[in-house]
């Protein structure tokens, strides 16, 4: 896995999470424009999918497939199912949803250098 | 939005739905993982394990979708595997390796899974009036649900 390209992702889930953040403390629900964001973390995952999966087939990198892929497959689903619960509800426990999920992501994130490394 | 607003999803529900779901997802792709993989070496502990997974996943749909009788089924069922496999996993016989969501009592998972149960229970005595199903239950009269009063659907950008 490209180490870079996790730390960057890893950094967007944060900076998306402080934004949730700032909302909570604002008592505000989430907006469209974080959903952009969203997305954007959502489309590094899925580059650092295609980028894992090239290193595999043309690398000599060894991990545990099942394992990795399983990872890579939950932290795809969590932003996409969160966004659309915390869309739905307009307090400020929408933006709490988004705060949480943006960390999962994260915290994912770093498992997946972890398993990355541990080959 | 045509659930009701003091349904079992909304306001801080919101949140208890969101961490129940992240719980899920964990604890039914280790299962599912556990029992793909290495079933052989533990089948009691693993199996319990994606079993725990899906009853974690069952209680998420319940409370969003605010049945009621579903979700206090299932998150009793948590509060008590919880505590049997935790004390179970202490007193260490044998086929429970530190595996499951609820091995130590969740220590694996920051305690979450031994918590969650309980927060979950108190979410739903405070939305209604016991294991009841029923649209109309009691629930607390417009101060809990409305309390936050901020409807920002105008802040949509």
């Amino acid at each position: 896995m490209l180490v870079p390209l996790a730390w960057l992702t890893a950094a967007a889930c944060v900076a998306l999470a402080a934004w949730a953040a700032w909302f909570v403390v604002r008592d505000r629900a989430v907006v469209l424009r974080q959903l952009w964001g969203a997305a954007v973390v959502e489309g590094l995952l899925v580059l650092q999918a295609v980028v894992a999966g090239v290193l595999l087939v043309t690398g000599p990198a060894e991990v545990d497939g099942v394992l990795f892929w399983g990872y890579v497959a939950t932290q795809m689903i969590v932003l996409p199912i969160a966004a659309a619960w915390a869309f739905a509800e307009r307090t400020r426990w929408s933006s709490v949803v988004l705060l949480v999920a943006a960390l999962t992501v994260a915290f994912l994130e770093y498992r997946l250098v972890q398993i990355w490394g541990a080959a | 939005m045509s659930a009701p607003a003091r349904g079992t999803g909304h306001g801080p529900g919101r949140l208890l739905v969101a961490v129940y779901g992240v719980l899920a997802l964990a604890a039914t792709a280790r299962g599912l993982y556990q029992v793909a993989t290495k079933l052989d070496e533990a089948p009691v502990a693993y199996v319990l394990s994606l079993l725990a997974g899906v009853v974690y996943v069952v209680a998420t749909v319940a409370l969003a979708t605010d049945r009621r009788r579903l979700a206090w089924a299932t998150v009793l069922v948590e509060a008590v595997g919880v505590v049997v496999v935790g004390t179970l996993s202490l007193v260490d016989v044998g086929d429970f390796p530190d595996e499951t969501v609820w091995s130590g009592f969740g220590r694996g998972y920051g305690y979450v899974p031994l918590v969650l149960p309980l927060l979950g229970l108190l979410w739903l005595r405070r939305t209604g009036r016991g294991p009841v199903d029923g649209p109309e239950a009691e629930g607390p009269q417009a101060e809990g649900a409305h309390a936050d009063g901020a409807d920002r659907d105008g802040a949509l950008d």
